[in-house]
């Protein structure tokens, strides 16, 4: 029991006490299975629908409107020391930090929107260049205060969840990692439900933008290897969530704030006891930003309360709750039309107890150089001064604890992209 | 008496001709159109905004807008974008960039100049694009931006 933490929150769950169907050796499961036939046959009828239409006359609403985009992406991290992410702090550093993603979005009527978006990645122990459906919808659009989305679609938690893995929607290589942790992707970036979407105007008082969503998460449960528990199985029962964001009647300014709330369930074996372990969380951000001609401004900070209760009730280990808390801001200053420097300033609480030593918090101040060579082309340098070691993976880590590891350490990161 | 009258109509031909130049209209940067069967004659500029970055996709008739970019680096697109969206081009790039790879939704076309923006917005009932100030509108209702 001793290597797995007090209290596991989504941040750790993926990397810890279970994996998720992404990192490398995931078996093949049920869920997955089922994503690829719906991924199969959307493509299928993407296909069918753009050849049956391909030679009709435009109407005034042209359905030739089928469109693919894509992008690829290498990257390089390097660390002066422990290792983040992948194992970055070799003289060599590491190459596992790459992304590929392609998508087909097509109109089958004015109101009435299907896509999907194929993607896979490589960081460190996570992706292995696994092929999976990022995004799938049908989308229905009654009026611009009200649609229906149903698929899987991705979570609007905070500013940036949604576009978390386009690098060429932002300037940072790595967004704030307290906020959007690279490492818990699955957890955070998509959920195969259904969403409500709308935007009403306000007159003068500008206008809101709201998305309300449930469903669930698929997860597959593998054992870590040489670890003392089989992980039997690993549901999310419910999550549900939603997001408001106020556009003030400032061009550009932006106010809001998103919630999400799920339960992770795991069943597994431990001496062979079977214990079922319930994991609620409830997860809040508020955001601000400003972003006018080519300025970027964003601010903002949340809490994760994750709580655990064991089927075991005098085991102290799945019995505990924590409180996370979550921070940054940043600022982005576009100069000609191909370079645009940027920065941030991110903190991270694992337990809002506990902020004191070296594996009880991180600090991250970045700095990133963006440079687009074309308008489909793009390359990035970022470097990073950290304080503490909150948000480290231990198994990347050699198992040590948080606190072992060194406190003051740097990263460097250059990253390029091509997209259309 | 002769040349009297003659450098007098002379003068005033001159600041006829000056005062005609100093009084003429100048061009608009841009100009924006929509398809003639649309009866709107102007429209305020943050709906204007809204309608290009699909954040309003319907007329007041419940027709869908159908907005029209022109190419990235054209002088009229950066003008356009820089008054109406409030953003630069490469910005206004990165907020499409966010919106299709997280499936919400595709850019407006981006036509190659002119005369191909007026050519689609003759074509589409809810059509709406710009073009450059000097550029011929023939077809199209010229709209003016509040």
């Amino acid at each position: 029991m001793g290597t797995y933490p007090a209290v596991v929150y989504p941040t750790d769950v993926p990397t810890t006490m279970v994996r998720s169907r992404e990192q490398k050796g995931a078996k093949v499961g049920g869920p997955r299975r089922t994503n690829r036939t719906l991924l199969v046959l959307l493509l299928s009828s993407l296909a069918a629908t753009r050849s049956a239409r391909a030679d009709e006359a435009d109407p005034g609403f042209s359905l030739s409107k089928f469109e693919a985009h894509g992008f690829v992406s290498q990257g390089y991290l390097r660390t002066t020391s422990n290792n983040y992410l992948a194992k970055t702090e070799s003289n060599r550093g590491s190459f596992e930090f790459a992304e590929v993603g392609i998508n087909f979005t097509q109109p089958l009527s004015e109101k009435l929107r299907t896509g999907i978006q194929l993607f896979a990645r490589d960081l460190g122990p996570i992706g292995n260049y696994d092929i999976k459906a990022d995004w799938f919808y049908v989308d229905y659009r009654w009026t611009d205060a009200l649609g229906l989305r149903a698929g899987r679609i991705k979570l609007p938690f905070g500013l940036y969840n949604e576009s978390n893995d386009i690098d060429a929607a932002r300037v940072p290589i790595l967004l704030p990692q307290s906020m959007y942790p690279a490492r818990s992707r699955d957890y955070l970036l998509a959920q195969t439900g259904v969403e409500l979407y709308g935007r009403l105007l306000l007159g003068a008082a500008g206008a809101l933008d709201y998305r309300a969503y449930g469903g669930t998460i698929f997860l597959e449960s593998t054992t870590p290897p040489g670890g003392p528990i089989v992980v039997q199985e690993l549901t999310v029962p419910y999550l549900f969530g939603g997001r408001l964001l106020w556009e003030t009647p400032l061009d550009g300014l932006r106010v809001g704030g998103s919630a999400q709330k799920l339960r992770l369930d795991s069943t597994f074996l431990q001496a062979g006891v079977s214990t079922l372990v319930k994991i609620p969380a409830l997860l809040w951000v508020a955001s601000l930003e400003y972003a006018a001609n080519d300025l970027t401004l964003a601010a903002e900070y949340g809490r994760w309360h994750v709580s655990s209760t064991s089927s075991v009730p005098e085991d102290p280990t799945f019995n505990t709750k924590l409180d996370s808390e979550r921070a940054y801001v940043m600022a982005a200053l576009r100069l000609n039309d191909w370079f645009e420097p940027g920065a941030y300033y991110s903190l991270f609480f694992p337990n809002v107890k506990d902020r004191k030593g070296t594996g009880a918090q991180q600090h991250d101040v970045a700095l990133t150089l963006r440079f687009d060579l074309d308008t489909h082309w793009l390359f990035k340098l970022e470097g990073h001064y950290m304080l503490g070691t909150g948000d480290l993976d231990r198994r990347l880590n050699g198992g040590a604890a948080l606190d072992d590891l060194t406190r003051r350490w740097g990263a460097f990161l250059a990253k390029t992209t091509a997209y259309f | 008496m002769r040349v009297i009258q003659a450098s007098i109509l002379l003068l005033w031909l001159c600041l006829l001709g000056v005062g005609g130049l100093a009084l003429a209209p100048q061009v608009a940067p841009y100009l924006v159109i929509v398809n003639a069967a649309n009866p709107q004659s102007s429209m305020d500029r943050k709906f204007l905004g809204d309608a290009f970055l699909k954040k309003t996709t319907r007329w007041g008739n419940g027709e869908l807008i159908r907005p029209v970019d022109q190419s990235p680096d054209s002088a009229v697109r950066r003008r356009f974008s820089e008054e109406v969206l409030k953003r630069s081009v490469t910005a206004v790039r990165s907020y499409w960039q966010q919106i299709i790879f997280s499936g919400r939704d595709v850019p407006p076309p981006e036509l190659a100049g002119d005369a191909e923006v007026l050519e689609f917005v003759n074509k589409h009932a809810g059509a709406i694009g710009y073009v450059s100030g000097a550029a011929s509108t023939s077809g199209a209702r010229v709209i003016s931006v509040r």
